[in-house]
């Protein structure tokens, strides 16, 4: 132990502090502060200092396991491993809960492993699980509420969602690959579609559930969870496929909306003057 | 505030024993509601709770209605150089104010700085400097949470050629100055004192006993030069027989298991909880004490330290 205790200062504890998460961050050329770790002939610094630069790594790649169990059972231990560790190295964590640590895998992976598309369109639909299973409680809308508007105000409608819903497009056939690997079998041979299609993610029961959309719903549902009216999201659905008349896409958006009462999306309604 | 029903011997008597507790996994969430096993209190780690809704805090809300729950912070970083994380502490409050907890704690070291975390437990050098330091910021912590805090020592893999005084020292001298609880982790004291060739007794026998008031037991894995605290065995042989030191010097204390890899079913959990209870037990006979907490004590969730 040092022998002149009052020459220990804040700036040297700050000093230390950077230094060290230097270390465990990868810049292994700022380790100046491995001269303050006592070596001992047992262990020595380099093996101390190595088992927080693993644990670092190894306790990040276990939470990314967790929040991508398909895309690492996509890409295998290795691949996904080495995924990881780069990912590690590029998105040092920000968060004070390890739950948010795996925000940034679908840029990663688009640019980490382009040859493979499909793996980040595999993190776009966990990650968006994942924010539905934990988003904030909301009450449903019951239908007798809805029911109760008189039928001429029905075009100053204007809807609240929960806000676990998720939205993403995807390619490839993701969706029967994760259904596979969450029934241990084989997943199906990966395949891209020459369009995207929008699939809706929400919570019900405490689970998050996943249907696909046709365009028309999706672009109805956009809508509405940007704030437009019921009249707004009609006259959106007009001239859509086929040429929807005003009188369709009212049959329509009121169809769409029916739906997502049912499935508990909907949370609360505003008449807007 | 309520009168707590026990009381721990040797120590402060507004202290309270909550009996003997587990760590809450997710993976025992249903076993605990259906089969009400013997457990007095549970530990949660607040940051998987520090979310939005659902699942998680659901389950909270329903464990807590049937038992004491106390709260483990793992981000903290109450040792850092840098300022605390303001939405960090929002968040942790706000879960006190929903979980309204028994006690609060968190670990002495700190976990990163300049905005950046490194999610683990890194250890401070152990010198007047820092423990002031750390003492200020307890402080600003128990202000903000408006009540005292307990932290934990940590085990540690490397030591500074900077540090002045023991671990045990450093721990007293921070608890004196910031008037916080301790969280002893008897696991941790074996790990570190393996790891770094000090006498683990003179560990227990060097912390105030006016301050213990929880205890943590873990196993851990030894890899013959050194030990790592895995969190994923039982606890070994020495680990209990420092338990008993333990109690020979604080008396009883609120005491629980922590596992956190290779989980098994809860019944094993429980069935090693009854070490601990028997432990105490006995050291409650020998020494002619009588304060063994209830198996099924009803401790109230308000139990002010502040």
């Amino acid at each position: 132990m040092q022998q002149s205790p009052q020459t220990y200062t804040m700036l040297d504890l700050a000093q230390l502090q950077s230094e060290f998460q230097s270390y465990l961050i990868g810049h292994k050329n700022s380790t100046t502060f491995t001269t303050r770790i006592i070596n001992d002939a047992k262990v020595g610094v380099n093996r101390r200092l190595a088992i927080y630069f693993d644990a670092y790594r190894l306790r990040i790649i276990e939470a990314l396991a967790t929040a991508y169990p398909k895309l690492k059972a996509l890409l295998g231990d290795d691949l996904f491993n080495r995924i990881a560790r780069e990912y590690i190295d590029d998105f040092p964590s920000t968060y004070q809960n390890m739950r948010w640590v795996g925000g940034n895998m679908r840029e990663h992976l688009l640019y980490s492993i382009p040859e493979h598309p499909i793996a980040a369109e595999m993190a776009v639909f966990e990650w968006s699980l994942s924010l539905a299973f934990d988003a904030e409680d909301v009450a449903e809308l019951r239908l007798q509420d809805l029911a109760e508007i008189p039928l001429e105000h029905w075009n100053a409608l204007q809807l609240k969602f929960q806000p676990a819903i998720q939205i993403v497009r995807l390619r490839w056939n993701i969706i029967p690959i994760w259904k596979a690997l969450d029934a241990d079998e084989a997943p199906p041979a990966l395949l891209q579609d020459s369009i995207y299609t929008s699939w809706l993610i929400w919570r019900r029961d405490f689970s998050s559930q996943f249907r696909s959309m046709g365009e028309m719903e999706a672009i109805a549902l956009h809508m509405a969870m940007t704030g437009a009216t019921f009249e707004e999201v009609c006259e959106s659905l007009e001239g859509q496929e086929a040429e929807t008349t005003a009188e369709e896409a009212m049959t329509i958006a009121a169809q769409y909306m029916a739906g997502w009462l049912q499935c508990g999306m909907i949370v609360s309604f505003t008449l807007l003057n | 505030m309520n009168t707590p029903k026990v009381s721990s011997a040797k120590t402060n008597p507004q202290l309270s024993n909550l009996g003997f507790g587990l760590g809450l996994r997710t993976q025992h969430y249903n076993s605990i509601l259906e089969t009400k096993p013997n457990i007095d209190w549970l530990e949660v780690i607040s940051e998987n709770y520090m979310v939005p809704g659902g699942k998680p805090l659901h389950f909270l809300d329903r464990i807590r209605a049937e038992y004491p729950v106390v709260m483990h912070g793992v981000s903290l970083s109450i040792g850092s150089t840098t300022a605390f994380d303001k939405d960090y502490l929002r968040d942790l409050r706000k879960l006190v104010d929903r979980v309204e907890p028994a006690w609060i704690s968190d670990h002495l070291c700190w976990t990163g700085v300049h905005g950046q975390n490194m999610h683990d437990l890194l250890p401070l050098p152990y010198t007047e400097e820092t423990a002031k330091h750390v003492a200020e910021r307890v402080g600003i912590v128990q202000d903000y949470l408006g009540r005292r805090i307990l932290l934990e020592n940590v085990s540690s893999y490397a030591s500074y050629v900077d540090s002045t005084m023991t671990e045990w020292e450093f721990i007293s001298l921070i608890c004196e100055k910031a008037d916080c609880l301790l969280l002893l982790d008897v696991n941790n004291i074996y790990v570190s004192s393996y790891n770094h060739q000090f006498d683990a007794k003179a560990f227990i026998d060097g912390v105030p006993t006016n301050r213990v008031q929880q205890i943590h037991l873990a196993g851990h894995h030894n890899h013959g030069d050194y030990i790592i605290d895995t969190h994923d065995a039982p606890v070994i042989d020495p680990v209990w027989d420092l338990y008993r030191h333990a109690l020979s010097r604080f008396g009883s204390v609120s005491t629980m298991i922590e596992r956190d890899d290779q989980i098994p079913e809860l019944d094993e959990l429980v069935q090693e909880l009854q070490i601990a209870r028997d432990i105490t037990a006995d050291y409650l006979s020998v020494s002619g004490k009588n304060e063994l907490p209830k198996s099924d004590a009803t401790v109230s969730s308000n139990l002010h330290h502040a």
